[in-house]
Order: C-alpha cells, then structure tokens, then sequence
C-alpha cells in the first residue's frame, strides 16, 4: 500500500504433548532456536546484550531479514519491513514455516505442537501478536489526535478476532490518572467476570488501558513507546499490541490493511468525527463479549451506534478518499465492505476468512454431533488445536484442505520469504549483511561454540544500524531505503 | 495549537520489488465469498475427534508481552 511500512511480531505458544513432559516448553523454544541457527544456518545470533533479557545468543536476525528469538520464554518472529500487504502476509507465514519445518527437521511434530494463539485457557498467560505502522513524524501522536483511531481498534475486532472459549480473570493494570500512576482497581471497580462459553477475540480482556507504554502487565489499546526505529525526526512507529495473532489470510490483510488506510485517514485530517467511545477499555471486553453480537456501544455524546456502523463510517472515508489509490487499498476496500456485509447476517458467510467465525463454526459442529454442552474443556483443547500449526493437525488446516479458506498468498512466495527478504525495503541491504555474516562464519555446528567464536569479524545489529569490528556503523534510518548497494560496498572492505 | 517543523514527505519506495505473489487483487488470488452451504463435516469431525481432550490443561505458558 501507498507509503506505508509494515511489520508484524508473533510470540508462538508451545504444548508439550506428553502428561509427564521431561522438558517444559521453554527448554523446547531454545532446541528450536539452536536448531535454526546452528544447524540450519537461517542466521546469526547476536552478539551482544540487547536488553537486560536478550543476553548474547538469545536470537537473531535471518537471511530474510526477519528476526527470531526468545521473549518470555516464547520463541517470536519478527517479520522483516514490508512495504506491501502481500509481502508482510508472506512474511507473516514465513515465520511459522520456519518454526514448523525445525520441529519437524528435529523428529518433534508429535512432541511439541506450535500454537499461533494468545492465551493459556488454565492460567489466564497472554502472549500477543504486535503489528508496527510508519507513519510520519507529524502524525497527530495526542490523545485527541489518536482518538479516532481508537474508537477503530476497539471496534475491529469484529473482523480481526480470533474467539476464544470462556473469558480471562479480572486483570491488574495501572493507568494514567492526571500526573499520578495508579492501580487501575483504584478508580475502577471489578465487576466478576461472567463465565462465558465464546468470544470474538482473545486479547480483550487482557487490555486494561487506553494509552500506555508497557508492554507486559498493562496492555493498552494503543502502545504510546517511542521506539521509531528510524530517523526520529522523519518517522514514528505505531506500535500496536491489541490484536490477536490471525491464522485466516484474509482476517490478516485486513487487520493490516484497514488499519493502514484508517492511519492515513488521520494523517490527512479525513477520519470520521464524533464517534468517539465512552470507556473504550471497558467497551472492548463488552464487544468481545457480547453472546448476542449486537455489538452495541455507547459513544462519548450519549448516543449508542453498533461496531458495524462505526466500521462503516470509516470505509465510507476511506472508499471517498482512497479507492483507486492502488491495487491493495482498493482490494482491502472491497473486503472490508463484503465482511462487514456479511456480518449484518449469518456468521456461517465468514468461515475461512474471519478466525472467531471459523473457530465458532467448528466448535457448534463438534458441540452438535458429540451432544456437548459449552462446559466441556475439550472444547478449550480444540480451541487450541484451530492454532495448531501443523498442516496434518490444526483445525485451521482442516478447513482449508476443504476449499474453505481463500489464499492470497502462496506457498512459493512463503517459501521464498524463509530465505530472502523484500527486495524493497531496508530489509534487503540487512539481509545481504546477515549472508555475508554467514559465509564469512564457522560451519562447525557443534553447539559448544560461544556465538563469538563462530563469527570473524564480531557484529552488531539492530533494526536501523549495524557495525563489524573494526569499522565504523553504518546506519539505515530509512525503511524505504534498500541500503543494498551501500552495504555491498560496505562489505568489501571488511 | 501546535506548531509542526517542516519535515520532507516519506518517500516512495524504491522499485525492484521480490517477485509477487499473486496480489489480491488479481484473478484467482483474492478472496470469494465462499461457496453457500457449510465446510464437508465429517472430515473436520474426524479431524477434531483425533484431539488430545486434556490437551489444553498441559499449554501451560508463561506471559508474554
């Protein structure tokens, strides 16, 4: 899409398929990772501290320029920069592909299973899935600023949810109260949470907070880190951490892709005014929850208007402003029109291409032949088993091996995207850089090597900069720029 | 009200881009409605039957961001 950088992080879950397991999945999330980097050689690990829990060896960037490493004890993806919806949904899938091939290369498929979800139904753990946006540096980054765009997020999970069986408990968090920061509980009051056989989307009830920088205990609707990426004065990275990790394509490329156009709809001063949501932390539980999916929300001026009618009023925007903009805005304008159609009438329309829909199909057709009430937990294990990424396995695999789930990419191109990166982007000049690393590294694949002795010169990368040892850094703060040239000529004098 | 500094425009991206994947917009590689009627059940039902029932009391997973 036009002028628009995207990128999407993924925290996978894994279960262990063993009552008695000798290894937790932690233990299993670092034989991956070896895996990836040791035998496989798909990249190079860092060498240096990262972060107080990203030690040297922890993860690092690949020959598609995407990066790969542990976070929590989660192994995550990180998609490399893409400047296109087709390029980031490949990417996207590129990096399950990676995972699930290194299970498989390691004879694990039937000891571990890869789940693309966001919840642990028997604890309560949430792990996400992050979308990044460049905008520009002049995107009105204010809470007034960012008000449409909030009254979108809360409302797009009609389409973006993954669903889920029953609900998370009451969650702590902490907000922003004039210039003080306060337990949530402080100013608001839990009410119990119903216990509740399904909702649209798994996230939900973990984001207690409207703005806010943390990323772990205090989720908010809109991330408020100003982590670029990038040259600060150019551009400004609209870090995302509400949504659920999609398995649909489609339910992907729409996430991506109205959000996309809704950001630009504020950068150009088009988005619609004067919807927005009275509590929108509190309206996006309610939604997710709403068993009748009325989808009924009460805005700021006293009147009451359905998700549906707030989607609408934004593509209504977007299709004045937009349409024939390109090829993709046009190809998500037409999508998003024909779902938030279809979700006017049977939810059946949506499976394959909206996951809470898929997911709900699925359980009322297990619920109906085995004569099951919601209560049943095996509905959580199948739940589970719609993530599983193993293609022989996973319920989602299931329905596509049906005919019931539209592609929009293809198993070429994801193939393509485990070894190269866009040709577009940054991306491209960091991945000449990690091919380079990797002809110039040891080929010993004894894991006792420290990451340092496998690699002469020793390296740093990040996102925007890198530096061998011995020369100075080389810095790549714009995203739009291949570097590939620069970073050859780099190269040769190393 | 605020004052912006005047900053250049993002750029385009560069051309030379991967080889594409069908875009979703071209014929054959975008979404359809899907076909009326529901997915064939019996092989879903075999494929959810084979589910470990107790699966989702091991997934114990920590928190993540």
């Amino acid at each position: 899409m036009l002028n628009r950088i995207f990128g999407l992080e993924t925290e996978y879950g894994l279960l262990v398929n063993q009552d008695r397991p000798d290894h937790s999945p932690t233990w299993f999330a670092h034989k991956i990772r070896d895996h990836l980097f040791h035998v496989q050689r798909r990249g190079v690990l860092d060498l240096h501290h990262r972060g107080h829990d990203e030690p040297p060896g922890n993860g690092g960037f690949l020959t598609n320029a995407g990066r790969m490493y542990l976070d929590m004890g989660h192994l995550e993806w990180a998609s490399p920069e893409c400047e296109s919806l087709t390029d980031v949904l490949a990417a996207d899938r590129a990096g399950d592909q990676l995972l699930q091939d290194a299970i498989q290369d390691l004879d694990l498929a039937d000891t571990v299973s890869l789940i693309k979800n966001n919840v642990d139904h028997e604890t309560d753990a949430t792990f996400g899935s992050h979308e990044n946006y460049l905008v520009s540096r002049r995107f009105p980054f204010t809470r007034r600023g960012l008000g449409p765009l909030v009254t979108f997020l809360v409302t797009r999970q009609i389409f973006t949810g993954a669903g889920r069986v029953g609900t998370a408990g009451p969650q702590d968090g902490w907000v922003q109260r004039d210039r003080l920061i306060v337990p949530r509980g402080a100013t608001y009051r839990h009410a119990p949470q119903p216990v509740l056989p399904f909702q649209i989307s798994q996230r939900a009830d973990y984001i207690v907070n409207d703005f806010f920088e943390w990323v772990q205990q205090n989720r908010a609707i809109v991330n408020t880190r100003d982590e670029p990426l990038a040259d600060p004065n150019q551009y400004r990275r609209i870090h995302l951490l509400l949504g659920d990790s999609n398995m649909a394509e489609v339910a992907t490329a729409l996430k991506l892709g109205t959000t996309g156009l809704v950001l630009q709809l504020i950068e150009e001063g088009h988005a619609p005014l004067d919807l927005e949501i009275h509590e929108p932390v509190e309206a996006m539980q309610e939604l997710s929850q709403d068993q009748e999916r009325q989808w009924i929300v009460r805005l700021e001026s006293g009147r009451t208007v359905s998700a549906i009618d707030i989607q609408e009023a934004f593509l209504a925007s977007a299709q004045a402003h937009y349409r024939g903009q390109d090829d993709e805005t046009d190809w998500v304008l037409d999508q998003w029109e024909a779902v938030l159609r279809d979700l006017r009438g049977d939810y059946t329309m949506l499976v394959g291409r909206v996951d809470w829909a898929s997911k709900l199909w699925l359980l009322e057709t297990f619920r109906e032949a085995e004569q099951m009430n919601w209560e049943d937990p095996v509905l959580k294990s199948l739940d589970l088993e719609y993530h599983n990424l193993h293609q022989g396995k996973g319920l989602y695999f299931g329905l596509m091996e049906e005919g019931k789930v539209p592609r929009l990419t293809t198993d070429k191109a994801i193939a393509l995207l485990m070894d190269h990166p866009p040709r577009n982007t940054r991306a491209f000049g960091r991945g000449e850089l990690v091919r380079h690393l990797l002809a110039c590294g040891s080929h010993d694949e004894s894991a006792d090597l420290k990451p340092e002795e496998r690699f002469s010169p020793s390296y740093v990368i990040n996102w925007s900069i890198f530096q061998l040892s011995g020369h100075a850094p080389f810095p790549m703060p714009d995203p739009f720029k291949t570097y590939a040239q620069e970073v050859r000529a780099h190269l040769q004098t190393t | 009200m605020m004052n912006y500094i005047s900053i250049p425009e993002r750029r385009e991206g560069p051309g030379n881009p991967m080889p594409k994947a069908p875009s979703p917009s071209d014929e054959g590689g975008g979404p359809k409605r899907p076909e009326t009627g529901s997915p064939d059940k019996d092989n879903l039902l075999k494929r959810m039957r084979k589910v470990d029932p107790k699966q989702a009391e091991r997934y114990r997973q920590r928190t993540g961001e």
